[in-house]
């Protein structure tokens, strides 16, 4: 049977548990090799990728992204942070900052499959699509 | 001027001021694949079923999609328009709406595509009515039986497989032998019977929809009619889409308690466009590579046919699906498929055609199973043996070719056999009345044809027609109005008939 990057990764998980440092070690090292047994180190970059998102969802932790017209403030920054922990009901959030100009001004919050368009190019457009009806 | 000026910045002041720009929240995913009109999408986790996916293609174009397939970790959909403009990375949106078609009068007299953009260069659609283009059928309770006929002017199917109001009658046969030409009469008979018609072509030939449109147009039939064009070079999903869309379009007048009928030109072609995209969907295929669930396909689009009670509004929908069959075969997949769902289907036979017997209706295997409730008391009177006369004189004829004698009877019969399908034969384009069909099937069915040969049947028509016309127009209306052939209408309609007999000369008497 093909095992998924999403199982090996469960697996993992699962072994890992709420083991100490030094046995987590060993396990790693035999997880390994069990994907070298079945030839499947090739999908280690998968793996690592699902077993991140596993992680965070287990640990309560949430990544998202920060677009905004120019570099935030940390007061602001710290204002958001608390905002998606809110929003989402997650424990702790990991916020990737962008800038990118073309949204004028405002911010963009994207988490998992998500986006909340709160930029001032997003209302200027709705402004247009109403002025023409 | 300046007031008005003045007026005019002061109303867009206020308008700015009331605009409440609200922060948009979206669901997005990521398009992982693209390819022959399929997209396979991550994220999107709180998608619906069957809904409309914005793609936003790098371009700034935007391409919409519908979902198909809701997997555990990935989204399938099919993509109505140009998938080349789509790449792999590009964002799609979520629109919380389920795909939906511009309805109302202003398609009436239109060719159109099967999301509404019109194809005749007649300016876009202007409705503000949308309807989605999947919609559970109307129920028992809101049903009704039918009971008003659909003329069309076809005297082999007004006679023998009559069609009521909300039915939906298959018309079968080969390739090249009047499936469409039966459908487009119907449509050009139409004409003052408050039929709005929507003619549904799927994956036919442009150049067969222009000649269809400009025959409409010279028969005043284009109207009330409305085309929905997925042509042969358009993608699968517009092609799968098509009844549906055409459907929904009909549906907005059934809801206004009009009737309407709707042609599926031809479903073998869906059928096979749907397969195309299960396949590439990765769907299991079953028997012809079908997928499981192509009995559905055609099940709850030909359900949304109906009749409604007067409670309802009292319209109906009454389709008339096409199919297709390969070398006559009617045991193919899809063939069987549709005629168990339908309530009676006009087989087209090659032979006939071929012998020159036009329209080919095959009197044996067509059959209406509800629409003699729907015929008018008159036509029942004159024709209601007539079925099983055509198919006896079949039989009969292939019998009687080893010559020799045969019995009185036999050779009434054969007699009798041979004018009904002269009656039979009929041009394209050229549909008769009702009335008039009463009067011809009364002359055959009280022997006034026997003495007439075989070759002047077609002139004898025609003339006792241009004759009725000019001579008994009242008789003709009084069929019209009362729908029975009583005894005094009787005796008068058999005397214009007479009267008629009486000038020719090629008659022996």
């Amino acid at each position: 049977m093909k095992i998924s990057p999403k199982k090996y990764a469960q697996a993992l998980l699962e072994a890992i548990g709420e083991k100490k440092v030094s046995e987590i070690k060993e396990v790693i090292k035999k997880f390994v090799e069990i994907m070298q047994a079945n030839n499947n180190l090739s999908q280690i970059n998968k793996v690592i990728e699902q077993f991140n998102k596993l992680w965070n969802k287990k640990q309560g932790i949430i990544e998202a992204e920060i677009i905004s017209a120019k570099e935030l403030d940390k007061e602001i920054v710290k204002l958001l942070n608390s905002y998606i922990i809110k929003l989402t009901g997650a424990k702790e959030a990991i916020l990737n900052k962008k800038v990118d100009k073309n949204i004028l001004g405002g911010v963009i919050i994207k988490y998992k499959d998500i986006i909340i368009d709160g930029s001032l190019r997003n209302k200027l457009d709705e402004l247009k699509i109403k002025m023409i009806k | 001027m300046s007031l008005t000026k003045d007026f005019i910045i002061d109303e867009l002041k206020n308008q700015i001021a009331g605009l409440e720009a609200k922060t948009k929240k979206q669901t997005v995913g990521k398009v992982l694949e693209v390819g022959d009109g399929i997209a396979k999408i991550s994220g999107l986790s709180d998608l619906m079923m069957s809904e409309m996916i914005e793609f936003k293609a790098a371009s700034g174009e935007v391409i919409y999609g519908v979902a198909l397939n809701l997997e555990e970790d990935r989204i399938g959909a099919i993509i109505l328009g140009d998938y080349s403009a789509i790449k792999e990375g590009d964002e799609a949106c979520a629109t919380r709406k389920i795909l939906q078609v511009p309805v109302g009068e202003a398609v009436i007299g239109r060719v159109i595509n099967p999301l509404g953009k019109a194809l005749d260069g007649k300016g876009s659609i202007e409705t503000d009515t949308f309807y989605p283009i999947e919609k559970i059928a109307p129920g028992v309770i809101a049903r009704q039986s039918v009971n008003t006929p659909v003329q069309t002017g076809i005297k082999a199917i007004d006679s023998m497989i009559p069609i009521g109001r909300g039915q939906r009658e298959l018309i079968i046969g080969d390739r090249q032998i009047g499936k469409t030409a039966i459908a487009i009469d119907t449509i050009i008979n139409q004409k003052g019977q408050n039929m709005k018609c929507i003619y549904v072509a799927i994956g036919q030939k442009e150049s067969k929809i222009a000649s269809i449109v400009a025959k409409l147009e010279q028969a005043g039939a284009i109207d009330y009619t409305t085309i929905v064009l997925a042509g042969a070079s358009d993608s699968a999903s517009l092609l799968y889409i098509a009844p549906y869309a055409g459907s929904a379009m009909a549906e907005y007048f059934l809801d206004k308690g009009e009737d309407v009928l709707i042609i599926y030109d031809d479903l073998s072609k869906h059928a096979s466009a749907y397969r195309e995209i299960s396949l590439l969907l990765r769907r299991p295929p079953g028997r012809e590579a079908y997928p499981g669930d192509v009995f559905y396909l055609h099940s709850r689009l030909l359900e949304r046919a109906c009749k409604l009670s007067g409670k309802y509004g009292g319209g109906s929908i009454t389709a008339l699906p096409i199919i297709e069959t390969q070398s006559g075969d009617v045991s193919a997949y899809i063939p069987t498929n549709v005629i168990s769902i339908t309530d009676g289907q006009i087989y087209l036979e090659p032979d006939l055609f071929y012998q020159g017997q036009r329209p080919a209706v095959n009197a044996g295997l067509s059959v209406s199973r509800v629409g003699s409730a729907a015929q008018t008391k008159a036509m029942k009177k004159v024709a209601g043996k007539l079925r099983l006369q055509a198919a006896q004189y079949r039989e009969l004829a292939a019998f009687a070719q080893f010559g020799s004698d045969l019995d009185a009877d036999t050779k009434a019969k054969l007699r009798r056999g041979k004018r009904l399908y002269e009656i039979f034969k009929q041009e394209q384009y050229l549909p008769v009345a009702v009335e008039k069909q009463v009067l011809i099937y009364y002359a055959l069915a009280n022997g006034l044809l026997d003495n007439i040969p075989v070759d002047k049947i077609i002139e004898f028509e025609k003339g006792v027609f241009e004759y009725a016309d000019n001579m008994g127009s009242e008789i003709l209306k009084e069929i019209v109005d009362k729908k029975d052939l009583d005894e005094k209408l009787e005796a008068k309609v058999k005397k214009l008939i007479g009267d008629y007999i009486d000038t020719l000369d090629y008659i022996k008497k």
